[in-house]
């Protein structure tokens, strides 16, 4: 075990060392850990490049006489190797640190740990005291987060079963663009290649693990996808006139949008507030019960009072 | 541990991080070092054992790399090569660039001098990843300080709390007991003093928290009471379940199904019975169904005079 591990490291110094392409019978040749027949050394050092290319590191091929078509050589470039976000200062070691933090124990906790131990290698004393006392936490324990964000930077499809408002299981395969965490949830944007548009998912609809299919870098991600006007896109706004009780329904009241001066009884308000989904809104209205008077849109107010006259019917 | 099960390629990745580490702290104890990378102390030396065995191509003690950790203190030498930190990989950029946004929405307006250097960070992160993660905080990242601050220190807390149950915000006095996760939300877990029992208080419903100097001894726990409803579920599934906060085990794909769900509070049941009259009945407790007939008819009354 421990002699892959060595041999992922020799290979790493030999080719960050090295000012010339390496050919692979020299790495075969002085490289600690190549053994056994060229077939064998080959299938090993193919694998290994693979594996150091998930680290992040980036083995470049080249030839090293132009001149002649020579066997190709390899190198580790080491301004490809090394940390790439320049000179930071204490300040943004301790910000950049704050926020590797927040995923402390969630999906993400050893993607978190071996950045801070990054972090901290560059050997910059950072001085949390200067931050205000802040403990931003991410909660996620659902593993498809890793598997869809590392989905997403390596560009390969995920395919995945989805859970319908009939929860039924269906078949989904996306190009991932985008993971957001909006609304107390994450979510996951891409291109539907069965419904040949964008669509939005939320992570913990998914059955199962999501599994990423075909090669790397298999299509590409729009610049500039903007995953708020996506969520408002889905449905348009409209707006629905409430009577709301004297100091009740406290979350309707943050959405209010228009507050009538007239036209409601003694300790009510009368007001406006926006929407999207029938099915959603009428839901949160009958939450309140007694404390919400729906008057528009009208199909709606309708659709509450056959609601509550069914209700009356079944229960009482 | 929790790299106990690592593989040999993230643990080469966590030599070539040990090397610059080492390098820029130079004599750090053993037990130090194992903390900042998460291993026990024999993990670590294992680690150590292995980088000793690498070095440059001829692989003499000249080029191997040197390391001393004998006596307990670790120090490193001829690893010239590897001193450069890494790089970060893409996915650590994500989970930081994610960090950094709830980061953001947690700094006062006052401390405009961080919301500067935070959005810098953002701008260099997304030049390199992409737009690819964006991340909204539904919870107040310093209500969560107070709070590991209250615990920490085992003092109580006063509440200024929304509860959606009861529809209204009122002043809590709390010994906090742990944070926890609920449903995918941030949870405190307390006693509340107000109330007399055992609460749980979404972070997110939180208006502000304050330490105050008192400091309790509670109660026992006793064994909550939990309401236990039967549900037929005519129409969407999806939403209603997870209205109910029923994870499905196994998946319902009949047209009515029937499930059972529960919760310590009958409000919440009721209410949230109520939000779903369209799609879903209520078939037991008889008193549940009683509660129900009245809000409906209460309702309906209204509907009626206005």
């Amino acid at each position: 075990m421990s002699r892959k591990t060595e041999r992922l490291v020799n290979l790493t110094i030999a080719l960050l060392a090295t000012k010339r392409y390496l050919t692979k019978s020299e790495i075969f040749r002085t490289v600690d850990g190549y053994e056994g027949s060229d077939e064998s050394k080959e299938r090993m050092f193919e694998r290994d490049k693979d594996d150091l290319r998930n680290l992040g590191i980036e083995i470049e091929v080249g030839t090293f006489d132009p001149l002649f078509e020579d066997e190709s050589g390899y190198r580790i470039k080491p301004e490809n190797y090394q940390f790439q976000l320049g000179e930071v200062t204490a300040d943004e070691i301790a910000l950049l640190s704050v926020a590797a933090q927040a995923w402390r124990g969630a999906s993400l906790g050893s993607s978190a740990l071996s950045a801070l131990n990054k972090l901290h290698a560059i050997g910059i004393e950072s001085d949390t005291e200067l931050l205000p006392d802040l403990a931003p936490s991410i909660v996620s324990e659902d593993m498809n987060l890793p598997l869809a964000i590392s989905a997403i930077t390596s560009q390969n499809i995920l395919s995945f079963e989805y859970l319908t408002e009939e929860m039924l299981a269906e078949v989904r395969v996306i190009e991932p663009y985008v993971v957001a965490a909006r609304f107390g949830h994450w979510y996951l944007l891409g291109n539907d290649l069965d419904r040949k548009a964008q669509r939005i998912f939320r992570l913990d609809r998914i059955v199962g693990a999501v599994k990423s299919q075909g090669k790397s870098a298999s299509y590409q991600i729009p610049i500039g996808i903007d995953v708020d006007a996506a969520f408002a896109s889905q449905q348009p706004l409209r707006s629905a006139t409430l009577l709301l009780r004297d100091g009740r329904a406290l979350n309707l009241r943050t959405r209010i949008t228009q507050q009538a001066e007239t036209g409601h009884p003694d300790g009510w308000q009368k007001v406006a507030i926006d929407f999207r989904d029938d099915d959603r809104f009428l839901e949160e209205i009958l939450w309140y019960g007694s404390d919400v008077v729906l008057i528009e849109p009208l199909d709606l107010r309708q659709q509450i009072i056959e609601r509550l006259k069914a209700g009356v019917k079944r229960y009482g | 541990m929790a790299k106990s099960q690592a593989t040999p390629v993230e643990r080469a990745a966590r030599l070539l991080d040990l090397v610059p580490f080492i390098s820029t702290h130079q004599g750090i104890s053993i037990k130090d070092l194992a903390t900042e990378f998460d291993l026990s102390d024999s993990e670590l030396l294992s680690d150590l054992n292995t980088l000793w065995m690498c070095g440059l191509p001829g692989y003499t003690p000249l080029e191997l790399i040197d390391l001393e950790f004998e006596s307990g203190y670790v120090s490193i030498r001829n690893a010239e090569i590897l001193q450069r930190v890494r790089l970060l990989t893409k996915q650590e950029l994500v989970i930081i660039v994610l960090g950094l946004d709830i980061l953001r929405e947690s700094l006062k307006q006052s401390r405009s001098d961080l919301i500067s250097s935070v959005d810098n960070l953002i701008f260099k992160i997304r030049n390199i990843v992409g737009d690819i993660a964006t991340a909204a905080p539904i919870v107040d990242s310093s209500h969560r300080a107070v709070i590991s601050q209250a615990i920490n220190s085992r003092r109580d807390l006063e509440l200024l709390y929304h509860s959606t149950i009861r529809d209204a915000v009122t002043t809590r006095t709390v010994t906090p007991i742990d944070i926890a996760v609920d449903f995918g939300f941030e949870v405190l877990n307390a006693y509340c003093h107000s109330a007399g029992g055992f609460r749980t208080f979404r972070l997110d419903n939180m208006k502000s928290v304050t330490l105050i100097s008192a400091s309790s001894v509670i109660p026992q726990e006793s064994v909550a009471t939990n309401f236990q409803w039967q549900l037929l579920i005519s129409s969407r599934l999806r939403t209603t379940l997870e209205r109910f906060r029923e994870v499905p085990n196994d998946l319902i794909a009949e047209k009515d199904a029937s499930v059972q769900v529960q919760s310590f509070s009958r409000d919440w049941l009721l209410r949230t019975a109520l939000s779903t009259l369209g799609s879903a009945e209520v078939m037991a407790p008889q008193d549940a169904r009683s509660s129900l007939a009245f809000s409906c008819q209460q309702t309906l009354e209204l509907y009626e005079q206005i």
